[in-house]
């Protein structure tokens, strides 16, 4: 039952990944334990340093959108994008033309 | 007389009966409805279960409906079957259990997500009638009644993605899915006449006992793949999963995600046990193998750039479906050469089936997280979302498991399937590898953006009356995610129990023949 599988190349083992992550754990503990405790909660020590300018009450005003998250990887990869945006038209009839060009295609390729 | 020789039937009775009774139950008020779903899906899966142990321990179940006894297949004096024949491997029961579960799921979780809704006995009617669709496509040996199930699943998921059918957008995608899976199933249709055209019959063993490889049957082939590809979600025919599986209720699309890998099923059962050896040339296997590349990085890439967390875990959908195109089409292509096999062709199909029960499962509880955070926050828009960790600690939790595990972290079993599938693609062409690899990496960035900004950062002001979602909900996402957890810590049990015998299965066209024909190949 707890057993490794073996892909015919190399094997895995569940359990040694997890021996692997309780030794890390118990690592950062370790350091963790090791840091200052003097640390006052509710004072300035515990203020949140937001480019030396004011916090923003609500969360909303802080933090990355989604829609600029991997901006530089859209970027660069912007003309594949662009095509595969436009393949995506949303249009029905696009949807079942795509169906039947593959379904041409196949039979080209396994008629000939 | 035992009356475990009609769990074949049974797993398809119950969720009939669970669809046709659902009015009635309906009129006893919430509570009956409630309890009648849960009893009808916790039944079909313990149906399930027992079908798969039996078939585990005895061999291919053959079930004859409507003849004088189950288990003669070839009446006196006829060499051809003539009556629909139920015929369950283990490749077949293996995937009922692993639908049946997904519904389970999907039920518990629907309980109070659909409360916002009106008309829920029709719900329950249209869900089960899915999963009868779903179970009769896994377990039938006859290409008419599989087209039959085919159309059965079909409308009823229609009916369910357009469910909330005062958002314009849930019409839309359920016109969009129906046109073209009316289309797709008419093809499928006509291949099945070729076959009856030609030999006389429609039952899987028989043809493909009697099949010679001409022009009919190459066209019936291309008319059946493309149209099974087109239905589990593959490039360049995905274009309706995003709009269908965003808006159908998270419940629902839970359960569509396994109805999705019932076409999945069909389209290996027909090359590996229709067709077999008879398949010839390399062409289709290496069709199967592109569109699951193709697949593979178009859907990630697409799913990178969604803002909607619904069509972001879709688009992860056809992504996660070419995985499994990939290495069963690699198992394909091995399948005339023995050494080829051994040396890496069942590996991939031991990687391809081991994926079908990991994506079910993790892409399940995806969608019903995001389902989770849309039925507390009221929005599914990733640039609105945020700080929902602190007030759904609960749905945070499995979010987490469910998106290490589909971006194939160790030790979770998403990780299992996919080294099984780099190792083995590798052997036949590395860049085949490679493309699982980046794909792989893409997921990972794909689910720390939704984590980062659905579920990390500070509080925001429209969601600090958030709260967890009810209990009925969590326990929906909490038995897929115990499933998942077991998958993880137990891979070679689940490679030796489940997927190996599902694999032998699926490769063993004489055995599949031999079962409804009997000897003499």
């Amino acid at each position: 039952m707890l057993d490794k599988v073996y892909s015919g190349f190399g094997y895995w083992d569940v359990f040694i990944w997890l021996l692997f992550f309780a030794i890390s754990a118990a690592l950062v503990l370790f350091v963790r334990s090791m840091g200052r405790n003097d640390y006052k909660e509710g004072t300035d020590q515990d203020e949140i340093f937001y480019g030396s300018n004011p916090v923003p009450e609500d969360g909303a005003d802080m933090g990355v959108p989604a829609a600029s998250a991997y901006w530089g990887f859209v970027e660069a990869l912007k003309p594949y994008y662009n095509a595969l945006i436009d393949i995506h038209s949303g249009i029905a009839s696009d949807y079942v033309g795509y169906f039947v060009l593959t379904v041409a295609i196949v039979a080209v390729l396994v008629l000939l | 007389m035992n009356w475990q020789i009609h769990l074949p039937a049974l797993v398809l009775a119950v969720p009939l009966l669970g669809a046709f009774a659902s009015p009635v139950a309906g009129l006893g008020g919430r509570a009956t409805r409630n309890a009648w779903m849960i009893f009808i899906s916790v039944l079909t899966t313990a149906v399930c279960i027992m079908l798969w142990q039996k078939v585990i321990a005895g061999g291919t179940a053959v079930y004859v409906m409507g003849a004088e006894a189950w288990n003669i297949t070839l009446p006196s004096g006829l060499s051809w079957p003539v009556r629909i024949i139920l015929e369950v491997d283990a490749f077949s029961a293996f995937m009922a259990v692993v639908g049946s579960i997904a519904a389970l799921a999907g039920a518990f979780f629907s309980l109070r997500f659909m409360d916002r809704f009106t008309g829920l006995e029709k719900f329950s009617a249209l869900y089960f009638l899915l999963v009868t669709g779903m179970l009769g496509m896994q377990l039938t040996g006859d290409l008419f009644n599989f087209f039959v199930f085919l159309e059965i699943a079909s409308v009823a998921s229609f009916g369910l993605i357009a469910f909330w059918r005062d958002r314009p957008e849930a019409v839309e995608a359920s016109f969009k899915y129906m046109i073209i899976s009316t289309i797709s199933a008419m093809f499928i249709l006509i291949a099945v006449g070729f076959f009856y055209g030609r030999y006389n019959a429609v039952n899987i063993a028989a043809v493909a006992r009697m099949l010679q490889m001409g022009y009919a049957e190459k066209i019936a082939l291309v008319f059946l793949v493309v149209s099974l590809a087109m239905k589990c979600g593959a490039v360049p025919m995905h274009m309706w999963t995003p709009d269908a599986y965003a808006e159908a209720p998270a419940g629902v699309t839970c359960l569509l995600v396994a109805v999705s890998q019932a076409s999945l099923y069909g389209l290996f059962r027909v090359c590996f046990s229709l067709y077999g050896a008879s398949l010839g040339s390399t062409v289709v296997p290496w069709t199967i193998i592109v569109m699951g590349v193709l697949s593979m990085f178009i859907g990630v890439t697409m799913a990178v750039i969604q803002k909607e967390i619904k069509r972001l875990m879709a688009y992860h959908s056809v992504s996660q479906i070419g995985y499994i195109l990939m290495a069963l089409g690699v198992g394909l292509l091995a399948l005339r050469d023995p050494q080829a096999m051994a040396d890496y062709g069942f590996t991939a199909m031991k990687g391809g089936i081991f994926h079908i029960i990991n994506y079910t499962m993790y892409k399940g509880l995806l969608f019903l997280t995001a389902g989770a955070v849309f039925y507390s926050a009221g929005s599914r828009n990733l640039n609105e979302l945020g700080g929902l960790a602190r007030v759904m600690p609960q749905t945070t939790f499995m979010f987490v498991i469910a998106a290490a595990a589909i971006a194939g972290l160790p030790p979770f079993n998403g990780f299992v399937s996919k080294l099984l599938i780099y190792q083995s693609t590798f052997a036949v062409y590395p860049l085949l590898a490679v493309a699982a690899l980046v794909t792989s990496v893409l997921t990972l960035a794909s689910f720390v953006k939704v984590f980062q900004t659905a579920f990390l950062g500070p509080a925001k002001k429209t969601y600090e009356n958030v709260t967890e979602v009810p209990a009925s909900m969590l326990l929906g996402m909490s038995l897929l995610t115990i499933v998942i957890i077991a998958l993880t810590l137990f891979p070679g049990w689940t490679l030796s129990h489940l997927v190996e015998p599902a694999a032998k299965a699926l490769v063993d066209q004489a055995g599949y023949i031999s079962a409804v024909m009997g000897g003499g190949l």
